[in-house]
């Protein structure tokens, strides 16, 4: 019986990887998953070379305020003089890695709640109830909420974010995590005397990686975009960081006399946002059996 | 603008007899409906606990005090005729005006006064105005006696309070509770429908009372005449939601909006704007009783940074330089003695004032609110300024809620933030003494007691003035106020409405439509 | 069906309590006094303090907490600090704006979202999200979009009260219209690959036919299914959108009452809410049952 187990794993784990390798060659033949990919590698690369610019985001220059795109600023000058050329490329930095935050924390968590409930029964209902109840309110209103009461650092928007994302990515996890329990070889690994962390860790999560990788990206962009929106609420990460959500809220109170300031940010999270989805769409083409693969 | 600030230093005694320069020659005509969009909501009309600017504006159309704010916000008699002071400032007899009637019918006597005087120490905010009467004597019907233990040589013009008015209700309002009364006042517009949140009306008391011994209105009190049917208030938090109301017609004067947005008026001939002065003081209060600000030295160290031209620049405000607390035309504005602490744009400076105090790039916390955005500005400009001197800061944006609760309380480690005094420094020097013992951390509270005592006990107006320089030099020396600038209002209307002049509250009395 | 839906129900009484305690703590958590929201800035000390003494908020938290759950449980909601109402009418009063806001924006997102899918239109709803927020912004802020506030269908007439939301109804709708025309576009594809399409196909059935008869009601399946998902992610836009164009509804309403420390209005509002989640998706599954014959409550 053991030996029998074994050959089912080992031949499971070679599929898996003979799988992965497929996976990778569809990947890099489809379309939009490249298309995102190269934007949002072109967003990671601007933003790490932010400091390239030689200027502090953060210095203000009042004579220069309100400057138009031209020669010096690449994108012009806000309110207090700040190039905003420099502050997109820094914003970059804190919008995207609140994104990756957002997306790791909330995928290590959902997982880690989806695959223990999917495993106890007993923890099953304690855990979906109190999923269910932060999913009765309106994920921006949690967040809006929960920022307020840890106060303004970008560390509570990363906080208040995940607690509002978890809940649908521990569902997730938790719906392909119950398929992948009641498969034979789960059966016979259980009857072999695997431990449920054994089972958990080398069965239930690998087999949900896919969906939660899918669900991850969109994770991703939906914070960014969240982080305007809170920004905007005054929630955001504290000014004078310069977070795209922050220059959109800055620059609106001057959107008439100088529509550069939100435009450029805008178009950014616009264009992470996009990248992101493509990206997201392609993983979900070739990770998800259900959906068709296209081009 | 220069017309009405000249306007400003008349008193009120002087005003009485002139016709008001701002009104032009067309005839006013009765009638018209009026639409204000005003900001937020209003929780309730109850004067003695109304607070907010936007309850307020309605509240002086329907309710009237014995003594009001004139055009330049000094006291003035309004439903009184006459106050005597005696007893060395201890006992002020108010003569009221006579025939005045309530919306109701009923008449104005001293019982509905003396009632409105006791509902006011039970239940208003501002109950504190009436801690030291001794008692009160009603003479007879039309005579009302206020007893005081101590002089206060000011009593009047705390008593003219527009926030917390001590409006005089019918007597059998007195034993309502806060926020519960019924709308019934004296004022020259009566309550017609009020739907919460959303819009109220008020129509032209068509039985009004006109106090006939000034020739024309006077800020709050004078010669009011209610011209226009009705007005509607139309409640729109959102200043961009105003302006497209304004824009598109659904309104006939907007109360404040961003100064930004007069540039998108510039081209409507038939939309005027107004410019309010004075508003709101910008000023940047440091905490004594944390961290860093502790030392003075540090405290003087941030004045020395501070810019004011940037600050105003960046915030987009319309702002006037003023270094001292009391607004320029008052007879306590201190120009010369104030202007040393004011505008230091001193970098060097800073950096000396620094190293004195052993400074070694210890983290300054700066503390903002994204509510008010000229706050927040300033604040950022500021830490620009600091950085640039050699200071390591933070900051930190919470809302304005918890700004304003960590200003009074003193909490939430910050060691310096910016808040806008609004209405109270409009009243004078007597005013601010609420202002600054709330700020915890002012702890050399022994020279302003001292002060304060002379300023309330002296009868002659030169040691009221000598002690309120005193006052306001402690505060501005020791850096616990750090002023930056006078904030103004910007208002906006459509020119088929007359009679529209700059004054804190906007009024719609005197105005009328063509 | 009737026992189903009442089980459901009952199952929806510890989320909801587990919410409420949440909701309660996290408003009580937040820093800021609403005393001081109440009594205004530059209040005395001493008004604050009267305030708070008045309102209860000196007593210990489990104190007040069990004291709304017993209010709750006679179906007293409250009164809204700050707004001097009763938490139910005030929300009654916001109701009709998010209300209709959702429901004008609803029917335009069902056929477009649903149309653009069948076409197999490629939308990539948050590239299209962000591009909507920043144009509802940038439009609202540059006067494209008038935010004109609400009209109330008796004062207004049908007419003057769609004028009024429909622009932040598009806006609105816009956000959900690519996630709808996914789902849609995706049920669709898995729909025409299937053995019956073919069969109709090979028959000789037009394709018009085929297409709108045949595999459109099969693709409402799926799509029926994330309409749950369609409102309550309308009901979270409107809250930024109410913002945005400043339409005195609910979303607005809430936000108010967290900035004002509103703790009765919020606590309400949101347990309202969280109610209303509930009984939508109960909705959403008895329409499913109708959709699809193979699905059958017992």
């Amino acid at each position: 019986m053991a030996e029998a187990t074994a050959t089912i794993l080992a031949s499971g784990e070679a599929i898996a990887a003979r799988r992965r390798f497929r996976v990778l060659r569809k990947l890099l033949h489809h379309r939009s998953f490249m298309v995102g990919f190269i934007i949002i590698l072109l967003m990671v690369t601007a933003a790490l070379c932010a400091p390239l610019t030689g200027v502090d985001p953060n210095r203000m220059a009042i004579r220069f305020r309100f400057r138009p795109p031209q020669e010096n600023w690449w994108f012009g000058t806000d309110q207090f003089g700040r190039d905003l050329f420099t502050r997109t490329l820094y914003g970059a930095q804190l919008s995207l890695w609140i994104g990756l935050s957002v997306a790791v924390l909330t995928g290590v968590l959902g997982a880690a709640i989806g695959v223990l409930s999917a495993q106890f029964r007993r923890l099953d209902s304690l855990l979906m109830r109190i999923m269910d109840a932060l999913m009765a309110a309106p994920a921006i209103l949690l967040a809006i909420g929960l920022g307020a009461a840890l106060g303004p650092q970008t560390h509570s928007v990363i906080i208040a974010l995940v607690v509002a994302y978890i809940p649908r990515t521990a569902r997730i996890v938790r719906a392909s995590a119950l398929v992948t329990r009641e498969l034979e070889f789960i059966e016979a690994a259980r009857v072999a005397g695997a431990s449920s962390l054994r089972i958990m860790f080398k069965h239930l999560l690998p087999n949900a990686s896919g969906p939660l990788l899918v669900q991850s990206t969109f994770v991703f962009a939906y914070a960014i975009l969240a982080e305007a929106a809170l920004s905007f609420l005054g929630i955001g990460p504290p000014p004078p960081a310069p977070s795209w959500g922050n220059i959109i809220a800055e620059g609106r109170q001057f959107a008439v006399q100088s529509w550069w300031i939100m435009l450029f940010p805008g178009f950014a999270i616009s264009l992470a946002a996009l990248g992101m989805n493509l990206l997201g769409d392609g993983l979900r083409d070739v990770l998800d059996p259900r959906l068709k693969v296209e081009g | 603008m220069a017309g009405w600030l000249g306007r400003a230093v008349l008193t009120g005694a002087l005003l009485a007899l002139l016709p008001l320069p701002t009104l032009p020659a067309a005839a006013q005509q009765r009638g018209g409906h009026v639409t204000y969009a005003s900001g937020g909501g209003i929780g309730s009309l109850d004067p003695h606990a109304a607070g907010s600017l936007v309850e307020l504006e309605v509240i002086h159309h329907v309710f009237e005090t014995l003594v009001a704010m004139d055009e330049s916000y000094n006291a003035r008699p309004m439903l009184a005729a006459m106050v005597q002071v005696g007893d060395q400032a201890r006992r002020f007899r108010f003569s009221l005006r006579r025939g005045v009637r309530f919306h109701n019918g009923e008449v104005v006597t001293s019982e509905a006064v003396l009632a409105s005087f006791e509902r006011y120490a039970r239940v208003s905010t501002n109950a504190a105005l009436l801690e030291d009467v001794a008692g009160y004597d009603v003479p007879d019907t039309e005579t009302f006696v206020v007893r005081l233990r101590n002089s206060n040589a000011m009593f009047l013009e705390m008593l003219k309070s527009p926030t917390y008015p001590l409006a005089i209700l019918p007597t059998d309002q007195k034993d309502r509770p806060v926020r519960e009364i019924d709308v019934i006042g004296t004022g020259p517009f009566t309550l017609d429908a009020w739907e919460k949140d959303h819009h109220l009306v008020l129509r032209r008391n068509a039985s009004y009372s006109v106090d006939r011994s000034s020739a024309g209105p006077d800020g709050l009190a004078g010669r009011k005449t209610a011209y226009l049917d009705t007005v509607r208030y139309e409640f729109l938090a959102e200043p961009s939601a105003r302006l497209t109301a304004l824009q598109g017609g659904q309104a006939d004067a907007v109360s404040n909006l961003p100064a930004d947005y007069i540039r998108r008026l510039a081209d409507r001939t038939d939309l005027a704007t107004l410019q309010v002065f004075p508003f709101c003081q910008l000023m940047f209060v440091t905490h004594a009783g944390n961290g860093l600000t502790t030392q003075k030295l540090i405290r003087q160290a941030i004045r020395a940074a501070v810019n004011v031209d940037d600050i105003m620049a960046a915030s987009g405000q319309p702002g006037l330089r003023n270094p001292s607390l009391v607004y320029p035309g008052s007879p306590y504005h201190t120009g010369d003695g104030a202007s040393a602490f004011y505008d230091r744009r001193n970098l060097d400076e800073a950096r000396a004032l620094l190293a004195q105090a052993g400074y070694k790039g210890e983290k300054l916390v700066l503390q903002t609110n994204s509510t008010f955005s000229y706050m927040r500005d300033a604040i950022l400009v500021l830490a620009g300024q600091l950085r640039e001197a050699g200071v390591t800061t933070e900051v930190k944006v919470v809302d304005w809620l918890t700004n304003s609760t960590n200003l009074r309380r003193g909490t939430g480690n910050w060691n310096v933030t910016a808040t806008g005094f609004c209405t109270q420094p409009l009243l004078g020097p007597q005013q601010w003494r609420a202002q600054i013992y709330i700020n915890p951390h002012i702890r050399d509270r022994a020279g302003l007691d001292e002060s304060y005592r002379r300023m309330f006990a002296s009868p002659e107006f030169a040691p009221r003035q000598a002690a309120w320089r005193e006052i306001e030099t402690l505060l501005l020396e020791q850096a616990h106020f750090i002023k930056v600038a006078d904030i103004g209002a910007v208002r906006a209307y459509n020119t088929r409405l007359q009679g529209m002049a700059p004054y804190f509250f906007q009024r719609f009395w005197n105005t009328w439509v063509n | 069906m009737y026992r189903t839906i009442l089980m459901r129900l009952s199952q929806a009484v510890p989320v909801l309590l587990i919410f409420s305690v949440m909701v309660f703590m996290l408003m009580h958590l937040l820093p800021g006094d609403p005393a001081v929201a109440i009594a205004g800035p530059e209040a005395p000390p001493e008004a604050v303090e009267k305030i708070r003494e008045q309102l209860g908020l000196n007593r210990p938290l489990i104190v007040q907490l069990l004291e709304w759950f017993a209010h709750l449980a006679v179906g007293n909601f409250g009164e809204s600090l700050t707004l001097k109402q009763s938490v139910i009418s005030a929300v009654l009063e916001r109701l009709p704006v998010t209300m209709s806001l959702s429901l004008i924006s609803l029917l335009v997102t069902l056929p477009v979202g649903i149309g653009l899918g069948v076409v197999a239109a490629y939308w990539r709803n948050s590239w299209i999200d962000a591009a909507v927020m920043i144009t509802a912004l940038l439009g609202v802020s540059l006067g494209w979009f008038p935010p004109s506030g609400y009209v109330p269908i008796d004062e207004g007439g049908l007419w003057g009260w769609f004028a009024a939301l429909i622009q932040p109804a598009v806006v609105l709708a816009l956000f959900q219209i690519g996630f709808l025309a996914r789902i849609t576009r995706s049920a669709m594809l898995d729909v025409l690959d299937q053995d019956f399409i073919r069969t109709a196909r090979a028959k000789g059935v037009d394709e018009w036919t085929t297409v709108a008869k045949h595999a459109f009601r099969n693709t409402l399946i799926p799509v029926v299914t994330v309409l749950g998902i369609t409102l309550s992610l309308l009901i979270g836009g409107s809250v930024v959108i109410e913002q945005v164009f400043a339409l005195p509804g609910i979303g607005r309403l809430i936000v108010q009452g967290i900035l004002n420390r509103d703790y009765p209005l919020v606590q309400g509002t949101m347990l309202l809410f969280g109610f209303a989640f509930v009984v939508i998706n109960i909705l959403v599954d008895i329409i499913y049952t109708f959709v699809d014959p193979r699905v059958r409550y017992g």
